[in-house]
């Protein structure tokens, strides 16, 4: 295999293992109105999570370029919102508001992908054992992401195979742009930590804007607050293993 | 300066800072607007993440599953207050209940969270007192809003607004108290470390989505409490990446 197809394959391996979130849903079948609510919490404690990760290792390339992606990201996930306010979103049968939330976490979560994705390439740059390990990482903590957007599709009515197939949609980037940021290691360093600053506030805002008031309006606060808080725990500790 | 006097001189100033809680009733009518009291919240939430994000960042070394095991507890201890105060379905804004009983349990719920804070303060000391100084400032400036909150409701029961400010500061004592003795315990025993910081990720965590979040977002739009708890744990961050 040529160098570039052996990173393609490594990007495309990671982008599969996100399927693998969908699998806990594969037993849940109808979902309540409370289902919604867990999923939900379930979802924002994960994201949540996974921002501060995300912050933490792009303040180690550079905490300004960072804190400007943040709140560039915070300002794409408000205008994606009103604009798929204003225009009509109708995926099957959803309601408008439940379609707005599904579209929003495949976008926050697609984009959130390719900053990953320049992770895995730029790894190759620094020997295969080092993009092995990183390549595992992300494959590992793609799965927490399935999950989280399958927590969101489910409920509303995708089916199994909708939620792998989109799970996996959410992480193409990752094969697309690992490639890229492989060839031209040097020129995709600087901008690094302003993508991965900005998949954190697309994330936090999503989080606080969407899913968590969703889940407070659907089931008693102190439910809602120990899965967030439980989720949010173990996706920090679980991000410390890998 | 000797250790343990700075965490007491910087949990100090973080208590006392809730006595500028009373600022936004300054003006003639004692009163504001509900969103305010939401705005208030997203704020005090927002900047209460950003201090934990340093000190899971710093504070989290190999010992995982000592950290499962303080941040179990962390959250058992929040639950377990919540219920014991039979604060657990409790609105904890509320500007029309004037019941004696409200009063004392308002006052009581704050002082239990006012505690968690301040074993975060002192085990944030713990981690390198340059840690423990951030959190404490974080954590004081986080004390204005919230210290906000608790005098709309001390002052729509008809408290004065010298006794409201007093008040506010009274129930934030026991930060000090707590952050003091986390400190003196884990100096004596290092090997508590990764429980106290699991205890604190648990702790905060939930007091933020129990506690501050759920009401504000009935209290004024969801674009701007998510936009205030957002930028404002992003500040926390930024400053953490900068200064330490």
């Amino acid at each position: 295999m040529t160098p570039v197809s052996t990173v393609f394959a490594y990007g495309l391996l990671t982008a599969a293992a996100t399927g693998l979130g969908a699998i806990p849903f594969l037993f849940v079948r109808t979902v309540s109105h409370r289902g919604v609510a867990y999923a939900n919490a379930i979802a924002a404690g994960l994201m949540l999570g996974a921002c501060f990760g995300l912050i933490a290792e792009g303040t180690a390339h550079g905490s300004w370029q960072t804190i400007v992606g943040l709140n560039v990201g915070i300002v794409f996930i408000l205008l994606v919102q009103r604009l798929l306010a204003r225009y009509e979103v109708q995926i099957g049968s959803l309601r408008q508001a439940s379609s707005r939330r599904v579209v929003l976490i495949l976008v926050v979560m697609t984009v959130h992908s390719f900053s990953e994705g320049v992770a895995v390439g730029s790894a190759f740059g620094g020997g295969m054992a080092l993009a092995g390990l990183v390549t595992v990482a992300i494959a590992v903590h793609n799965i927490p992401e399935g999950l989280a957007i399958s927590a969101v599709l489910r409920p509303r009515g995708a089916n199994i195979l909708q939620c792998v197939g989109w799970s996996i949609f959410s992480s193409l980037p990752q094969p697309l742009m690992a490639v890229p940021a492989f060839l031209f290691v040097e020129a995709f360093e600087p901008g690094l930590a302003f993508g991965i600053g900005f998949a954190a506030g697309a994330m936090v805002l999503m989080v606080f804007l969407e899913l968590l008031p969703e889940a407070y309006q659907k089931e008693r606060t102190p439910r809602v607050a120990r899965i967030v808080s439980a989720t949010f725990v173990a996706m920090i500790l679980f991000q410390r293993l890998l | 300066m000797n250790p343990t006097l700075t965490v007491l001189v910087y949990s100090s100033v973080a208590a006392a800072a809730a006595a500028l809680g009373i600022l936004p009733f300054a003006g003639r009518d004692r009163s504001v607007p509900l969103s305010w009291v939401g705005w208030a919240n997203a704020l005090a939430a927002g900047l209460m993440l950003g201090a934990m994000f340093g000190i899971a960042e710093v504070g989290l070394d190999r010992s995982l599953l000592a950290a499962v095991g303080g941040a179990i507890l962390g959250m058992s201890f929040i639950y377990w207050t919540h219920r014991i105060s039979r604060a657990t379905d409790l609105d904890l804004n509320s500007l029309e209940n004037t019941s004696p009983e409200y009063g004392y349990q308002v006052l009581l719920v704050q002082s239990l969270h006012a505690a968690s804070e301040g074993v975060a303060m002192g085990v944030a000391m713990s981690i390198t007192l340059e840690l423990g100084v951030f959190t404490a400032l974080a954590l004081a400036v986080h004390n204005v809003p919230e210290a906000a909150v608790l005098c709309a409701v001390l002052l729509s029961r008809g408290i004065r607004l010298r006794d409201a400010s007093g008040l506010a500061v009274v129930a934030n004592v026991s930060q000090v108290l707590l952050a003091v003795s986390t400190f003196a315990v884990l100096g004596a025993m290092p090997a508590l470390l990764p429980w106290a910081v699991g205890f604190v990720m648990g702790a905060l965590v939930y007091l933020v989505m129990s506690e501050l979040l759920p009401e504000s977002y009935s209290q004024s739009g969801h674009t701007s409490i998510a936009l205030l708890t957002s930028v404002a744990m992003g500040v926390v961050v930024l400053l953490n990446g900068v200064l330490l």
